[in-house]
């Protein structure tokens, strides 16, 4: 009994990762449960341990060709530095979470959490102190080093440049020398031409060879010892926490709600006991407007929210939230529209030539248009009903929903729309003509046969389409955002692309990463709806 | 005399343009009495599934007229329940939704408990029991086509269209299809055409055995009534020889028919160019 | 009454909007249908896809209209048809709103010396703010961080923009309320060069800040062509005579040299302008056919975004650029360019950025916009602290801000070379420039008429603005867009409140900075004589 319930759930386990198209663990659940030990381990060294080989040597291989690859932005960051590149924009979102907690902490947490900081931040400074003391110091070592290693070579310089010079006057003056000649006769033109050519030819080469030391001292002085960026990086890093810490502080002292409400509400109190010893008139008005005032502004103060600054995190939520909302649009549009083409021959023809014309237009033509045009339906974004209303969602109206967002969906559905379009179109048109027999001979309506027969066969590619719509929407959403710096993934990559900083490439390759790591579950979810619908079992392509 | 139940009246039925036109069937006449159970038999590529559907409704005849109790037939109807060769079964929705969509299209007045019972009645019927919310594509072959006979039968229609339902199934199978398929017909008479290319199968199903000439151009040739006593047993009708001859008799002519219809297309055949296989051993 | 008045001021500022924005998105959508048309046509049913495509257009258009109007109440569109002129002058229709006190003399009561002013009544109190990575944005991110714009009582989101003409379209839409900008983006605004709107400026960011970088390869010919330039540290200002013959080569060869800067109406346009034609290069005219000023140009002038010039250096499209901080440190950083000279030697304490809004928006909030002055002005104040021995003290907290990456993001040390005083010409060529970013001292926050007219001064000199304008216009013009009285009330307030000392503002100047000669060329400019300074020049238009 016992057994044929472990081998339930085995079968419903394998069904899960069947469906959620991971079928490679299959052979490790089988494993586990003790099947064929010997040929699942055999399948799980084949497809699981090899791939993971292969991944880690490809990492292993870009560890060790990065630092090969300078370019003038730097070294091509390893995968050690992409890491350390994720976990820093990691920090950065947990830094927002702690300022967000600070400035909404009040009574005694407040205080505890005061003590806290102050504590952590007097450890810090004194951290950061030794830490810039000790940059510092590798710093002028380096730059000492550095000297010496250019002190030889630009006495070579100096000394090549001198005897350039020299033999350069030497060469002008026999050179003036021969025109004298030739002036008197006694050498040829000839001569004289070969000698000005030689010259100049003996100028190249001096300067050439001037021009490899110079560039030699400036490799030199632009490759500083490594310990030099490894001691700033630490000292930064506990500069930016001792920034960090004091802003906590601030946020838990001065800028926090509860300490801003209780002033505002002071200052009421003090209007309050103003228009009470008031006598004239005009200042009785004063003082009630101050005590009104006063009121409001506690009110609101109370509602204030603290004004995150976006995280990759962030970023990444507010992306998918785009790239959903542009897709549900596309899939609006597309299902119905392609439908009706798939029904109907005239109308696939009518827009044909449309979708043509359309479907190979790039993205970014797009967005500028929905950029121009979308702005003009919003005049007023701030109090829009349709912002207003997102804005008052929980969860969602953190996104910040704004003109911004709808443009970059738009362009998403604009994109997104067609592989929907054509594959629900294709669906409905190469349906299995016996179940359209069927649907003859039972005498269905209109409505029945397309909500009974069309939509329920056509389904498999309706969401085969979907999953590419998606696919490319995702990818289209990363440079919508990119372009025009509306908050999202694509944003975060531009921002750290026009940061130019020593993280920078580091940031974007690992954006790329979460890119792509996104995407990769998105295209699994829409393997498992598109699986839950199709009805003939056929293993969706991986 | 009473209209008969099923007429094909001089119907011609072909494609292409005019000019290049190829006749699939050509001046077919068939009258099928009520209750009675006619098989139809003929070549592969004989034009038997466009008798079909021609009869079903689904393909209008180009010249001439089908006729149902007197009524010209112009498109299909559940009251011409089809059987479809590929079992035509709806792969998104269970046995009884399957069952169930026919039911609920036909008989829209059904309450949801009589619908319910009626579903399940066919369902029975077909010995599919308990496997009522099996998807299709979970069912063998056979099963398949009991499903799509459950469905046919539930729509309750007064003639059966059998379009070679068993061809595509084992001879086991088969064999046990055809005896669900007499004893549900037993039961509850009702008239039936059915299409086949196997003459056993023929003459133990049906009332009478109509063959159909090789196409192009295909016509209704001899019929020969089976005069055989219901119920018939297959195990004792191999010794029967009334079966025996009949069963002859018919094939016989079927591959007369066959032969000549060779012979004719041979007449028009292209001559072929002369050759004489070079002998290599001569060398 | 708050609410109500706020209520008030965001409706007409809405109607007045749809009243501008509708024609125009009309407009836009018919020129995309015009410009599809022809494609269409060539397809054998060019009629019923036509048809199609203007229904489905229409109806796009409907819905989204439904949208926007729902948000803007009945009357917007019975206005836009009713009166048409609305959408030509918008701003002086719904100027002020009634109930609101002029921007002259806001707050209850006008205040005594000596008494404590009534605080100010905020229309708005939390605000986006616009920047561009550069460390001039400064002020901006140091009154969010270090708490000024809290002290107002306002809520300030920073958020930073992908080039100078979508920050100013940010802020034309309402989308941002005010920005970090180009000194000549207000007045390029408000006299309709480029994109028209009436933008106003009542403190001014900074001074100097820019500097001209040139490839690694034309400073090796330049050096060749003048050995004085071939030490370590070369004299400066380096004029650009030496840049000559490299041009003349170019030319000779049937090409122009490129270069970069930032924005058509930015100074670096001007200034690196200035420099080419000190030296007789001519750097090409804008004329009313040719808005990328290549007219008769020399050497050709394209706009690429701050963040990406070193970028587009490296990549060859260009040969050098003019650009703020801290892209021509990130040059020699990077080894791919050698800065030849600061805009302190083209013009010394030149303006820089300003901090721009919209009339319509100041208008709509003078109480605001006076206590976002008051927190900048703190800010600056903050920035260009000095200790007794004259160090700036506060400058390198404010490098270890700006290096977040949701500011400039650049590494501090990048940005600390410049903001802390130092400039690297060269790797080996490290100076002391202490006044390479001035954010206070000099009277430097206050807003210059004088400013706004060497401005002008220059779109009409390279032929920006078309027509010859009489001296008249330039100072009205300039008091269009510069508003000393916000600058001053603010100030007023902080002096009250004790943040700033009574000689931290010329509270008596009438506006204009004394004449100056302090240029590349020794040309001297007096502010109260445009016509005879655009006269000066030899190179560019003469009136």
């Amino acid at each position: 009994m016992a057994e044929s319930k472990l081998e339930k759930f085995k079968y419903g386990l394998l069904k899960l990762i069947d469906v959620s198209g991971f079928k490679v663990f299959d052979p490790v659940v089988r494993l586990v449960f003790g099947e064929e030990p010997r040929k699942q381990a055999g399948e799980v060294l084949k497809f699981l341990v090899t791939p993971v080989v292969f991944v880690l040597l490809c990492l292993g291989l870009w560890t060790v060709i990065a630092p090969r690859h300078k370019t003038k932005s730097g070294e091509v960051p390893t995968p050690v530095e992409v890491w350390d590149a994720g976990m820093i924009a990691n920090t950065l979102n947990e830094r927002e979470n702690e300022k967000e907690t600070d400035f909404a902490l009040s009574g005694s947490q407040r205080e505890a959490e005061i003590t806290l900081v102050q504590q952590l931040l007097a450890e810090k400074k004194k951290q950061s102190e030794q830490l810039k003391a000790e940059a510092e110091k590798v710093a002028a070592a380096a730059t000492e080093e550095t000297a010496a290693a250019i002190a030889p070579v630009q006495k070579q310089y100096d000394e090549l440049k001198a005897a350039n010079k020299g033999a350069k006057t030497t060469r002008s003056g026999e050179i003036k020398k021969l025109a004298e000649a030739v002036a008197a006769g006694s050498a040829t033109a000839e001569k004289l031409l070969q000698a000005i050519r030689d010259d100049n030819l003996a100028s190249d080469e001096a300067r050439d060879a001037e021009k490899e030391l110079k560039d030699h001292m400036d490799e030199i002085r632009s490759n500083p010892p490594k310990a030099v960026k490894k001691t700033q990086l630490a000292y930064d890093a506990a500069a930016n926490e001792v920034q960090h810490l004091s802003k906590r502080l601030d946020y838990l002292q001065k800028g926090n709600r509860s300490q801003k409400v209780s002033q505002a509400e002071q200052k009421t109190l003090a209007a309050m006991s103003k228009l009470e010893s008031a006598t004239t008139s005009s200042a009785i008005l004063s003082a009630a407007k101050s005590v009104v005032q006063g009121e409001e502004k506690a009110a609101r103060t109370a509602e204030q929210s603290y004004p995150r600054t976006a995280t990759i995190w962030f970023q990444v939520r507010r992306s998918l939230f785009t790239v959903f909302v542009g897709f549900v649009m596309a899939a609006v549009i597309a299902i119905p529209v392609g439908i009706m083409c798939g029904l109907n021959k005239v109308v696939m023809a009518c827009l044909t030539p449309i979708i043509s014309i359309f479907k190979p237009v790039s993205p970014v033509v797009w967005l500028l248009i929905f950029q121009i045009v979308v702005g003009a339906f919003f005049p007023d974004p701030e109090s829009h009903p349709l912002f207003v209303f997102f804005g008052s969602l929980p969860w969602i109206g953190e996104l910040g929903v704004n003109p911004a967002l709808v443009f970059s969906a738009c362009t998403v559905a604009m994109c997104a729309v067609w592989p929907a379009l054509v594959n629900t179109a294709l669906g409905v048109s190469s349906i299995d003509k016996d179940h359209m027999n069927v649907a003859r001979v039972l005498k269905l309506g209109l409505w029945s046969r397309l909500f009974k027969i069309i939509i329920p066969s056509s389904l498999p590619l309706v969401f085969a389409g979907l999953r590419i719509s998606l696919g490319v929407g995702w990818m289209v959403l990363i440079a919508a955002e990119a372009l025009s710096s509306s908050d999202g993934l694509g944003k975060y990559v531009w921002d750290e692309y026009q940061n130019g900083s020593s993280h920078s490439f580091a940031n974007i390759i690992f954006a790329c990463f979460v890119v792509g790591i996104i995407g990769f579950f998105l295209d699994r979810i829409m393997i498992v709806l598109q699986r839950s619908v199709s009805f003939d079992d056929g293993a969706a392509v991986v | 005399m009473a209209l008969p139940a099923l007429e094909i009246d001089k119907v011609d039925v072909g494609f292409g343009p005019e000019g290049s036109r190829t006749e699939v069937l050509k001046d077919v006449r068939l009258k099928v009495e009520a209750n009675e159970f006619v098989a139809i038999i003929g070549f592969s590529g004989s034009g038997k599934s466009t008798l079909m559907n021609l009869l079903a409704g689904l393909q209008p005849a180009d010249c001439g007229e089908v006729r149902m109790n007197g009524q010209v037939v112009t498109e299909p109807g559940p009251e011409r329940g089809i059987l479809f060769q590929n079992y035509s079964l709806l792969p998104w929705l269970s046995v009884f939704g399957n069952v169930e969509l026919a039911v609920r299209q036909v008989f829209p007045e059904m309450t949801k408990a009589d619908r319910r019972a009626h579903v399940q009645r066919y369902i029975d019927m077909v010995s599919l029991s308990g496997s009522e919310w099996k998807r299709p594509g979970e069912l063998s072959g056979g099963m398949r086509q009991r499903l799509s006979l459950a469905r046919t039968l539930s729509m309750r229609p007064e003639v059966l269209l059998l379009d070679e339902p068993l061809s595509a199934l084992d001879a086991l199978t088969r064999a046990n299809l055809q005896d669900e398929i007499i004893r549900i017909w037993e039961e509850d008479k009702r008239t039936v055409v059915m299409i086949t290319n196997d003459v056993d199968e023929a003459v133990l199903m049906a009332d009478r055995i109509v063959a159909l000439t090789p196409g192009p151009e295909a016509t209704l040739g001899e019929s020969f009534p089976v005069t055989l006593d219901r119920p018939r047993d297959r195990t004792t009708l191999n010794f029967n020889p009334q079966f025996k001859e009949l069963r002859n008799k018919v094939t016989r002519y079927m591959v007369d028919i066959n032969q000549e219809a060779k012979m004719l297309r041979k007449a028009v055949d292209v001559s072929l160019p002369e050759l004489t296989p070079y002998d290599f051993t001569a060398v | 009454m708050l609410r109500e008045k706020r209520a008030w001021s965001v409706e007409t500022g809405k109607t007045d909007r749809t009243a501008r924005v509708l024609p125009k998105s009309v407009l836009s959508i018919q020129a995309s249908l015009i410009s599809i048309n022809p494609f269409l046509l060539e397809f054998a049913v060019p009629s019923i896809s036509i048809l199609d495509f203007r229904r489905a257009l229409s109806l796009s258009v409907l819905v989204l209209l439904i949208g926007s109007l729902s948000g803007c109440g009945e009357e917007a569109p019975t206005e836009t048809a009713a009166d048409p002129s609305a959408s030509e002058a918008p701003e002086v229709a719904v100027a002020e709103p009634p109930v609101d006190p002029p921007p002259a003399e806001p707050g209850e009561e006008p205040a005594e010396p000596g008494e404590e002013m009534a605080p100010l009544d905020l229309e708005k109190d939390e605000l986006k703010f616009g920047f561009i990575k550069l460390t001039d944005c400064a002020p901006i991110v140091i009154a969010k961080e270090k708490g000024f714009f809290e002290d107002e009582g306002l809520q300030v989101e920073v958020i930073a923009q992908p080039n100078w003409k979508q920050l100013l379209d940010n802020v034309i839409t309402g989308e941002l309320d005010g920005a970090h900008m180009l000194s000549g983006q207000p007045i390029a605004a408000t006299i309709g060069f480029g994109t028209k709107a009436h933008i106003i400026t009542a403190y001014t960011l900074d001074l100097n800040g820019n500097g001209i970088t040139v490839s690694n390869d034309v400073w090796a010919k330049m050096v060749e062509n003048d050995p004085a330039l071939d030490t370590p540290t070369p004299k400066h200002p380096i004029p650009a005579d030496s840049l000559k013959p490299v041009v003349q080569e170019k030319l000779d060869a049937g090409e122009k040299l490129q270069m970069g800067m930032v924005f058509p109406v930015s100074t670096h346009n001007y200034e690196i302008r200035y420099w080419l034609a000190a030296a007789g290069i001519h750097p090409g005219m804008y004329t009313s056919e040719d808005i990328k000023g290549f007219t008769d140009a020399q050497v050709e002038l394209s706009v690429t975004p701050p963040p990406q010039m070193p970028a587009t250096l490296e990549s060859g499209n260009i040969s050098g650029y003019c650009v703020g901080e801290p892209w021509n440190q990130q040059a020699v950083a990077k080894g791919i360019g050698v800065p030849v000279t600061t805009n302190y030697d083209i013009w010394k304490n030149n303006p820089e950025k300003v901090f721009g809004v919209t009339k319509e928006w100041a208008d709509e909030n003078p109480n605001t916009h006076i206590a976002v002055v008051k927190a900048l002005i703190r800010a600056g104040k903050w920035l260009d602290e000095t200790d007794s021995d004259g160090n700036l003290v506060n400058r390198e907290e404010a490098c270890r801000l700006l290096s977040q990456p949701n500011y400039v993001g650049a590494d501090f040390d990048v940005i600390k070379n410049s903001m802390t005083g130092y400039f690297f010409f060269q790797k080996s060529d490290k100076r002391e420039m202490p006044d390479f970013n001035v954010f206070f001292k000099y009277y430097c926050s206050y807003p210059w008429y004088s400013d706004g007219i060497w401005f002008l001064t220059q779109m009409r000199r390279w032929g920006q603005i078309t027509e010859a304008k009489p001296a008249e216009w330039y100072h009205e013009t300039a008091k269009e867009v510069y508003k000393p009285e916000i600058y001053l009330e603010a100030a007023k307030r902080l002096e009250a409140d004790g943040h700033i000392e009574k000689s931290d503002i010329p509270w008596d100047t009438d506006g204009y900075k004394e004449a100056t000669t302090d240029f590349i060329d020794g040309l001297e400019f007096d502010a109260r004589k445009p016509i005879e300074y655009l006269n000066s020049h030899k190179i560019g238009n003469k009136d």
